[in-house]
């Protein structure tokens, strides 16, 4: 009688032995699951703690001197593992202007249109602007001692992913259209508010 | 290892010409390149720290720099 009590209950208390080890094997599992997001999660804070050094720019100029010095420190920037950021505003907006467009104007905005430079390979400069001699020389220079050209740094930087936000009150105030701008990948019509947020958590801020 | 020449390129085109080039390369491949840039030797030796590459070595050739990079 005894005995086949026994038989019968060993099969029982091995079926419960392989329950507790399958729920062990499981509450494993879920811990192990867990910290496993909890380690992505770190991973991720870890990776935009590497990439918060950042530059960015208020491009406020629009002469060729300065819009130089601007490109230099983005391209060498990107280059460097940061994330740039320009901000374009009033007479950087106007520097970005294609060589020609066609657009519908104001009369106010077409006279603004007539004074302002006509392009990248328009712009003045901010001193020795000699009446367009001054630009000429410099550019002469700059391909002499093998220093990039604007046009040749806007590009390196589109390919870096130097970010370029334009800022659309100054756009408005000029009588600049989106179509009238040279095309740049990403490029980002905006205003102070995106600026600031790209901005504050960056050390490196400057207006040029 | 690839010799990149940037030798007649003025600041930043040595840097941005090496950012791309390590791209290219695997953890532990080395790249040299040659530059005559004023500022290429204080330059490269930011730039290698700053990003946490190696600069096996940096010398001066006469004419150039020649800097070789291994990439962490």
């Amino acid at each position: 009688m005894n005995q086949a009590a026994a038989r019968e209950a060993a099969p029982s208390a091995a079926s419960e032995r392989l329950l507790s080890l399958e729920r062990e094997v499981r509450a494993l599992a879920e811990r192990t699951l867990e910290h496993s997001s909890r380690l992505d999660s770190l991973a991720e804070v870890v990776r935009s703690a590497g990439q918060s050094e950042q530059l960015s720019m208020v491009v406020f100029s629009g002469s060729l001197d300065r819009l130089i010095a601007a490109f230099v420190l983005a391209t060498g920037a990107a280059a460097s593992g940061m994330r740039v950021s320009m901000f374009f505003t009033f007479w950087g907006t106007a520097a970005l202007r294609k060589d020609r467009a066609a657009v519908k104007k104001t009369l106010v905005e077409r006279m603004f249109g007539w004074m302002l430079p006509k392009g990248v390979r328009k712009l003045p400069l901010s001193q020795m602007n000699m009446a367009g001699g001054g630009p000429a020389m410099i550019r002469y220079v700059m391909k002499k001692k093998g220093v990039a050209s604007l046009e040749e740094m806007i590009a390196m930087s589109a390919d870096l992913g130097v970010e370029i936000n334009v800022c659309t009150m100054s756009m408005d105030l000029l009588g600049l259209k989106p179509e009238e701008l040279i095309d740049y990948p990403g490029r980002c019509f905006c205003g102070v508010a995106k600026f600031l947020e790209t901005a504050a958590p960056g050390k490196l801020t400057l207006f040029l | 290892m690839e010799t990149i020449d940037a030798r007649g390129k003025s600041c930043p085109l040595p840097i941005v010409i090496i950012a791309k080039a390590m791209k290219n390369l695997l953890p532990g491949q080395s790249i040299a390149i040659r530059a005559d840039d004023r500022a290429f030797p204080e330059d490269i030796r930011a730039w290698c720290r700053k990003m946490r590459q190696e600069l096996l070595s940096l010398e001066s050739k006469g004419a150039f720099f020649e800097a070789v990079i291994k990439k962490a």
